[in-house]
């Protein structure tokens, strides 16, 4: 009879660390998708700033400020689907690449300080967008093995926890980082 | 920075007087050296013939204090020979290397700023360190000196009770203003539990709670070699860029040493392990010898470097 009783809270014992253990990782998951969010709102924070103080400047790039604060203005609307959401990124940080590309024929531009500042942010917004990135594919690889590895993956079969996608880095922001380096010479 | 090739022609136009002068010196030095030595030896054998046994264990005491007192006198009379080795020659190499750069044979880095970097857990109750350097290269404001850092710890009780230091860390201790701002902290220690016990080690470094939370990086070659602690999952790893990563684990394979660091309050601090103590002249043999100048050179070449070497220059960020 001890016996059966020490084995059952054993046992207990045990689903109730994986239990914890799933919770926390699905947790984990989900604060570093947020520390995502927090660092793209720094970003679109960035955006009208950066659109002022470069239009004094910029005589043929019009089209591109444009279409620069109509794709903030959409983003922080918030009422977008996941997906689209992932596009609309892409796409601000492409003509944010193609900005910064124009200001290599505006010397003055170069040397204003107000702008060297703001250029000085946009890459520091730049490399914690991809720090949170780095840490939300940590926290989902953390996830991931607790949902498929034997013995919590039963534990998650009966949670109902199912494997998550990572965050790829799409081909068009490997290029910004060209852009960024062309632009830093 | 000075061309390291030039080297030769500044050690024979602005070194090598100095050093000719300065072996007279240690010529004097080791005369004196000699004679301590044999006057403390004879003290020694001349207290054997006179103190009788019958007072037990004082004989030897006494017969131990002369040989420290011999030892107290030997350092001291080679003092002023050592330190102006630093301040003649060291000081010269440190100003070839950078302009910028000044030398202080006796300060060192504060102990606040080697508790501040929180690298070591130990209590620190013995702190002592030499060959300060200080300087700006670049944009990047750096400063370095030799440490040793020893914590206490007592056994028995009353008469019996005993102090006994053990050191923790001995080598350099290298504090430098980093390139970008952040508000949290970040420790890269060495990764011994990892490489004893591979997955299971990782379990162990997760429960260390006194350290922070555990960060995990991607680059599997650098979590072999290291393991990061920090209070900010995004923070550390804005710190720790994948190509800060690389960096870190060049510069680790270029000392070949145990090397921590930490990143607090905008700035980074590396301890790097050295059993050589470094920037010091020798006696009974000759210091008018251009590799035992040059080697010094390749030191601070290589502490400098370290600027280089972490990228610390490059200011794209806001931090200016």
């Amino acid at each position: 009879m001890i016996y059966a009783i020490v084995i059952a809270a054993v046992l207990l014992l045990f689903i109730v660390v994986l239990y914890n253990s799933l919770v926390r990782k699905k947790n984990d998951v989900e604060n570093a998708f947020a520390s995502i969010d927090a660092m793209l709102k720094k970003r679109y924070d960035l955006i009208p700033n950066l659109v002022e103080t470069v239009k004094e400047y910029m005589k043929h790039e019009k089209s591109l400020l444009t279409e620069l604060t109509e794709l903030r203005t959409k983003a922080i609307s918030g009422d977008i689907a996941e997906d689209d959401r992932v596009e609309l990124e892409n796409k601000i940080v492409k003509s944010m690449a193609g900005l910064m590309v124009a200001v290599e024929n505006y010397p003055d531009l170069k040397a204003n300080q107000n702008f060297l500042q703001l250029q000085g942010s946009w890459n520091e917004v730049e490399e914690q967008i991809s720090a949170a990135r780095r840490a939300f594919n940590a926290a989902v690889t953390t996830y991931n093995n607790g949902v498929e590895t034997f013995p919590s993956n039963i534990m998650a079969g009966i949670m109902n926890y199912k494997r998550r996608r990572l965050f790829e880095i799409p081909e068009e922001e490997r290029q910004n980082v060209k852009a960024k380096e062309l632009f830093n010479k | 920075m000075s061309n390291y090739k030039d080297f030769k022609d500044f050690y024979e136009k602005q070194l090598l007087s100095d050093l000719k002068l300065l072996d007279r010196d240690r010529k004097k030095v080791d005369r004196r050296v000699i004679l301590i030595f044999v006057i403390a030896l004879v003290i020694i054998l001349i207290e054997g013939k006179l103190i009788p046994s019958e007072i037990g264990p004082w004989k030897g005491i006494i017969q131990f204090i002369t040989g420290i007192a011999g030892f107290i006198l030997i350092s001291l009379s080679s003092k002023k020979y050592r330190l102006n080795f630093k301040t003649k020659i060291i000081g010269k190499i440190t100003g070839f290397v950078d302009e910028s750069l000044t030398y202080m044979p006796e300060g060192s880095v504060s102990k606040a700023e080697f508790l501040k970097s929180a690298i070591f857990q130990h209590s620190c109750d013995s702190y002592k360190g030499e060959d300060h350097i200080q300087g700006k290269i670049d944009k990047t404001a750096i400063e370095f000196s030799e440490i040793v850092a020893k914590y206490k710890t007592t056994s028995g009780t009353g008469s019996k009770r005993k102090e006994h230091y053990t050191t923790y860390f001995k080598g350099i201790f290298f504090v430098a203003d980093f390139n970008k701002h952040f508000k949290t902290y970040t420790l890269v220690l060495p990764d011994t539990a990892e490489k004893l016990f591979g997955k299971f080690g990782q379990k162990l470094q997760s429960m260390t709670l006194t350290r922070g939370e555990l960060i995990k990086l991607e680059d599997p070659e650098f979590e072999k070699e290291f393991c990061v602690y920090g209070n900010d999952q995004v923070e550390s790893r804005y710190i720790l860029s994948t190509s800060l990563m690389r960096r870190i684990l060049e510069f680790k394979k270029k000392w070949n040493t145990k090397v921590y660091l930490s990143f607090v309050d905008s700035k980074v601090y590396i301890a790097i392990w050295l059993k050589k103590n470094l920037f010091e002249t020798r006696l009974f043999k000759t210091i008018v010898d251009y590799s035992f100048i040059e080697e010094n050179v390749k030191y601070l070449v290589l502490l400098i470097g370290i600027v280089e070497d972490l990228n610390l220059n490059t200011r794209i960020w806001t931090k200016e």
